[in-house]
C-alpha cells in the first residue's frame, strides 16, 4: 500500500534550479514512487492531485509557501525520504552548489587566509575573470582560469604578463589539472608516477590519467593549457612553459601533449621545443596528419595509444568475447558523449576505419552535422548549443536525456556510444542517471560506453560500471575501445 | 570588482525602473530569499531582486558586484537615497547607479515568416526544453506529466481566448478564467503558468498589438491575489504592466526577427524552465497574432 507524505515550509522561496534537483533526488531514493517540489498554488495543488501525492497538510498550503510531496511504497521509505528532503532544503548546496561561507570575497583576502599558496583557480563570469587573473599573478601565483567566454586578447595579454613575471596562465577555458598530486576542477583520483601530461583538452587529460592509473602507473602533473593556447594568436605561450616545468621536474620521466591539431607554424614551434628536450614525448594532437615528430617523439592518434606509449605497454582491453557483440535491427551508431575530446576521439577510430562520420565539433576528415545523411553521428553535448544557461553534461547528466531517449526509439540506431565522466567536480552518480533512462525504456539497442575514472574517485568507477552493467550496458576498458566495439558490432 | 575597499560599500551599477521607484517609496524592506547571485527584498507584495551582473538586468532588479552569501532570509533592510543597509552585513550605494530600460522592439518579420520562426522555436523546444515545465508540453503537444496533462487543455484554451482578444474588440472578464487557470501552474520559484503568460505578454507588447495586451494586462490584474506567490505574482504585474527583463527582451526581439538561435541563447539565461516557459507563452501568442494578422482572417481591420 502506497503511503503519500507532505511537508510544507512557510514562506519558502528556493532557486528553481535547486527546487528541481532535490525533486530529482528524492524521486530516485529507494521505494519513492513520486516525489515534488512545487509552490502552493491552487494549480500546483490540482497537479499534486493528479500525480496522486497531494496530502491533508499539502492542501492547506498558501501560495508562497513550499510542498515537498512524496508518495512511497511503504511508511518506511516515505520516512526516509521525507528526511532526506528535509536534509537537502536545510543545506541545499548540499544538492548542488556549494556553500560560499568560508570563502574569501577578494584575491587579496584569500592570499592573506593562505600567503604560501602559489596557485589560484579562477572561476568567475568571463567578463571578470582576465581581471581576477591580473590581480593573482601580481601576488606572484600561478593561474588555472577554468572561467570560458574571456576574449582571446585578453588570454594573449595575460599569458604573456605571466611569462615576463615567470609564472604560469592554465586556461581560459581550463577544465582540468592535477598539480603535484592535488586534482584541480574535473580531475580523477589518480596516483602520483612519472607520467606528466600537458593539454588543452580536458576530458582528455582525465582519459589518458585514467588509464594510466588502470593500468598501475601514475601522474607526475597535469597541466591544462586552455582550448586555444596553440592557437596562431597565443603562440603555444603556456604549452612551452608547461614543457619547460615538466623537463625541469626530476619526478617526470615521459611527458604526453594532447591536443586538437595545432595552427602550422604553432605545430612547428611545439615540436621544435619537443626535439630540444632530453625527455622522451608522445604526441597525441588528435585529428592531426603527417606530423613530422623529432626522434624523441611518437604519435599517438587516439588517447588510449597515448597512455600506452607513455607507459610503454598496451593498455587492458577488456574480455575478448566483447569483440563478438552484434547490433540487431539498426546499423547506424549514435555517439552522444559529455566529454569534447572522447567525441572526437571516438570519430577518429571511425575514420581509421574507414567509415563516414558525422558530428556537432567535425574532427578533420568528419562531416559536419548539419551535412549528415543519417549516418554515423557523435554528439559533443558539452558544446555550446547544449550548455547555453545550464550545466556542463558533467555536472547535469540529464542534458543528454533527451537526445538518449530519442536514439532509443531510433529504429535505424543499432548501436548507442556513450561516456562516463566521473572525479572531482562532476555528478555525484552519471551512470545511475543514465541506467534510469535506459531502464524506463523498453526498446534497447546495443549500448556501449566507456568510464572515465578510477575506483578512488568521489564516484568508485567499479560501482559506477556496475550501476551500467545492470542496465544492459557493455561497458569498455576506454572510449576508443568502445567506438571500435561500436564498429565491430554493425559489422564495419 | 567594483568595490570600494575603503568603506566597503557595494556600488549598485544597474537600476530597473519599478526596483528605484520601490527604494524611493519605501525606507525599510525585509529579505525575502538568498540564492547564490541574488537576493530579494520584500515590502508587503512587492519585490526588488540585488544581484551580481550575470543576473541580467531587469525592472524590478538592481545590479551590484555582490555575493550574498553572508545575508540570511529575515534580516531587515535600511532604504534611503543613497543607498541599502542590510543588517550589519551589506552596504550599497546609489552614488553610481545607472538606470536601465530595454532597447525599443525591432520590426517585425511578415505574418508568414512569423509561422516559420514560431515552427522553428516549437521545434528546438522539442527536443532542448527540460522536462519539467510547459517547454516541451507546449512544443510536442502531449502531456505524459501530471502538469503536462492539466497544461495542454489550459494552453488551448488561452490561444482561443487571445484569438478572440484579437478578433473583437471586447473581451468579457468572466471569459478570463483561460487566463487564470495559467496562473500559478506548475513548478519552479515562479510557476511556468506566470512565465508562460509573461512570455505572451512581451510577444503582444513587442508586436504593438496594444488591445489584446491591455485585454491580458487586464485579466492578469483582475485575478485573485492568491492564485500565485506573491514573488511571482509581483514578477507578473510587472510584465502586464509592459515591463521585462534583459534576456526575456533579448529572445522576444529575436523571435520577431527570425533569429532563432539568439532567442533560444537568451532564453537559456532565465533559470532552469522559466526561459523556456516564456518561449512557450511567446509562441503561442505568435502563432495566434501571426494567424491573424495573414491574408483571409476573420480579424476586423
Amino acid at each position: 500500500m502506497s503511503v503519500i507524505v507532505n511537508e510544507v515550509r512557510r514562506s519558502t522561496y528556493l532557486d528553481s534550479i535547486v527546487l528541481m534537483r532535490i525533486s530529482r533526488q528524492l524521486a530516485e531514493l529507494p521505494g519513492v514512487e513520486e516525489a515534488g517540489l512545487v509552490i502552493g498554488t491552487p494549480a500546483n495543488k490540482e497537479i499534486l492531485r493528479e500525480a496522486h501525492i497531494l496530502g491533508p497538510d499539502g492542501a492547506k498550503a498558501e501560495p508562497g509557501d513550499l510542498i515537498v510531496a512524496l508518495r512511497a511504497k511503504d511508511s518506511a521509505a516515505a520516512e526516509a525520504a521525507l528526511a532526506e528532503a528535509k536534509r537537502l532544503l536545510e543545506h541545499p548546496e548540499i544538492s548542488g552548489a556549494p556553500a560560499l561561507e568560508n570563502a574569501s570575497r577578494t584575491m587579496r583576502a584569500a592570499f592573506q587566509r593562505m600567503p604560501d599558496a602559489n596557485l589560484a583557480l579562477i572561476s568567475v563570469p568571463g567578463h571578470f575573470a582576465a581581471a581576477e587573473a591580473r590581480k593573482a599573478l601580481a601576488f606572484g601565483l600561478n593561474v588555472m582560469i577554468f572561467s570560458d567566454n574571456v576574449p582571446i586578447e585578453e588570454e594573449m595579454a595575460l599569458k604573456r604578463e605571466a611569462r615576463e613575471r615567470g609564472l604560469l596562465v592554465m586556461g581560459p577555458d581550463c577544465g582540468t589539472a592535477i598539480i603535484g598530486g592535488v586534482p584541480l576542477a574535473f580531475a580523477n583520483v589518480v596516483p602520483r608516477g612519472d607520467i606528466g601530461l600537458i593539454g588543452a583538452s580536458g576530458t582528455g587529460i582525465q582519459e589518458v590519467s585514467c588509464l594510466v592509473a588502470r593500468a598501475g602507473g601514475g601522474i607526475s602533473h597535469a597541466i591544462g593549457t586552455g582550448g586555444r593556447d596553440l592557437r596562431a594568436e597565443v603562440g603555444a605561450i603556456a604549452t612551452l612553459m608547461a614543457i619547460d616545468a615538466l623537463e625541469a621536474d626530476a619526478a617526470t620521466r615521459h611527458i604526453v601533449l594532447i591536443s586538437k591539431p595545432p595552427a602550422e607554424a604553432v605545430a612547428r614551434l611545439v615540436l621544435d621545443r619537443v626535439a630540444r628536450s632530453r625527455k622522451p614525448f608522445t604526441i597525441c594532437f588528435l585529428g592531426a596528419r603527417d606530423l613530422a615528430l623529432p626522434a624523441n617523439a611518437r604519435c599517438a592518434a587516439t588517447l588510449k595509444a597515448a597512455a600506452e606509449l607513455a607507459m610503454g605497454r598496451a593498455a587492458e582491453n577488456g574480455p575478448t568475447q566483447l569483440s563478438l557483440l552484434r547490433a540487431d535491427g539498426g546499423k547506424l551508431v549514435r555517439g552522444l558523449f559529455a566529454g569534447g575530446t572522447l567525441c572526437a576521439e571516438a570519430q577518429i577510430v571511425f575514420r581509421q576505419a574507414g567509415l563516414a562520420v558525422a558530428s556537432n565539433v567535425p574532427v578533420p576528415g568528419a562531416a559536419a552535422i548539419a551535412d549528415a545523411n543519417r549516418g554515423h553521428l557523435m554528439i559533443d553535448l558539452g558544446a555550446d548549443e547544449f550548455t547555453r544557461g545550464r550545466p556542463h553534461p558533467m555536472i547535469e547528466p540529464s542534458v543528454r536525456d533527451r537526445p538518449l531517449i530519442d536514439a532509443l526509439a531510433d529504429p535505424a540506431v543499432g548501436v548507442i556510444l556513450i561516456d562516463v565522466v566521473l572525479g572531482y567536480g562532476g555528478h555525484r552518480d552519471p551512470a545511475g542517471h543514465v541506467a534510469n533512462v535506459i531502464n524506463s525504456h523498453d526498446r534497447r539497442p546495443l549500448i556501449l560506453a566507456s568510464v572515465t575514472g578510477t575506483d578512488r574517485d568521489p564516484q568508485p568507477r567499479d560501482a559506477q560500471v556496475q550501476r551500467l552493467t545492470e542496465a544492459g550496458v557493455i561497458v569498455a576498458e576506454s572510449n576508443a575501445d568502445a567506438a571500435d566495439m561500436a564498429i565491430r558490432a554493425i559489422g564495419g | 570588482m567594483i568595490l570600494d575597499a575603503a568603506s566597503d560599500v557595494v556600488m549598485i551599477v544597474r537600476s530597473g525602473v519599478l526596483a528605484r521607484e520601490f527604494c524611493r517609496q519605501n525606507a525599510h524592506a525585509e529579505v525575502a530569499a538568498v540564492f547564490e547571485r541574488s537576493l530579494y527584498l520584500r515590502y508587503a507584495d512587492m519585490f526588488v531582486c540585488l544581484g551580481a551582473p550575470a543576473i541580467g538586468n531587469g525592472p524590478l532588479t538592481l545590479i551590484a558586484d555582490f555575493r550574498p552569501a553572508r545575508l540570511h532570509r529575515g534580516q531587515g533592510a535600511s532604504i534611503s537615497a543613497r543607498g541599502i543597509m542590510i543588517g550589519d552585513a551589506a552596504r550599497l550605494s546609489f552614488d553610481r547607479c545607472e538606470p536601465w530600460q530595454p532597447p525599443r522592439w525591432p520590426l517585425a518579420l511578415s505574418p508568414r515568416e512569423l509561422i516559420d520562426v514560431g515552427q522553428a522555436i516549437a521545434a528546438r523546444s522539442a527536443i532542448e526544453a527540460p522536462a519539467e515545465g510547459l517547454g516541451r508540453v507546449h512544443a510536442q503537444g502531449r502531456g505524459e506529466t501530471p502538469l503536462g496533462r492539466i497544461a495542454r487543455g489550459r494552453i488551448a484554451r488561452f490561444a482561443s481566448w487571445l484569438r478572440g482578444a484579437l478578433e473583437t474588440d471586447r473581451v468579457s472578464l468572466a471569459e478570463s478564467n483561460a487566463v487564470q487557470d495559467l496562473i500559478g501552474l506548475g513548478p519552479g520559484l515562479t510557476p511556468s503558468g506566470d512565465d508562460f503568460l509573461a512570455g505572451a505578454l512581451a510577444l503582444l507588447d513587442a508586436l504593438a498589438e496594444i488591445k489584446a495586451h491591455a485585454a491580458l494586462a487586464g485579466a492578469i490584474n483582475a485575478s485573485p491575489r492568491r492564485l500565485t506567490s506573491p514573488l511571482s505574482g509581483c514578477l507578473l504585474r510587472a510584465a502586464a504592466a509592459g515591463h521585462i527583463g534583459e534576456h526575456l527582451h533579448r529572445a522576444i526581439a529575436a523571435v520577431i526577427s527570425g533569429d532563432v538561435d539568439t532567442a533560444v541563447a537568451a532564453i537559456r539565461n532565465i533559470g532552469h524552465s522559466s526561459g523556456w516557459d516564456m518561449l512557450a507563452g511567446a509562441t503561442t501568442a505568435l502563432s495566434v497574432v501571426a494567424t491573424a494578422r495573414s491574408p483571409g482572417s476573420r480579424r476586423r481591420p
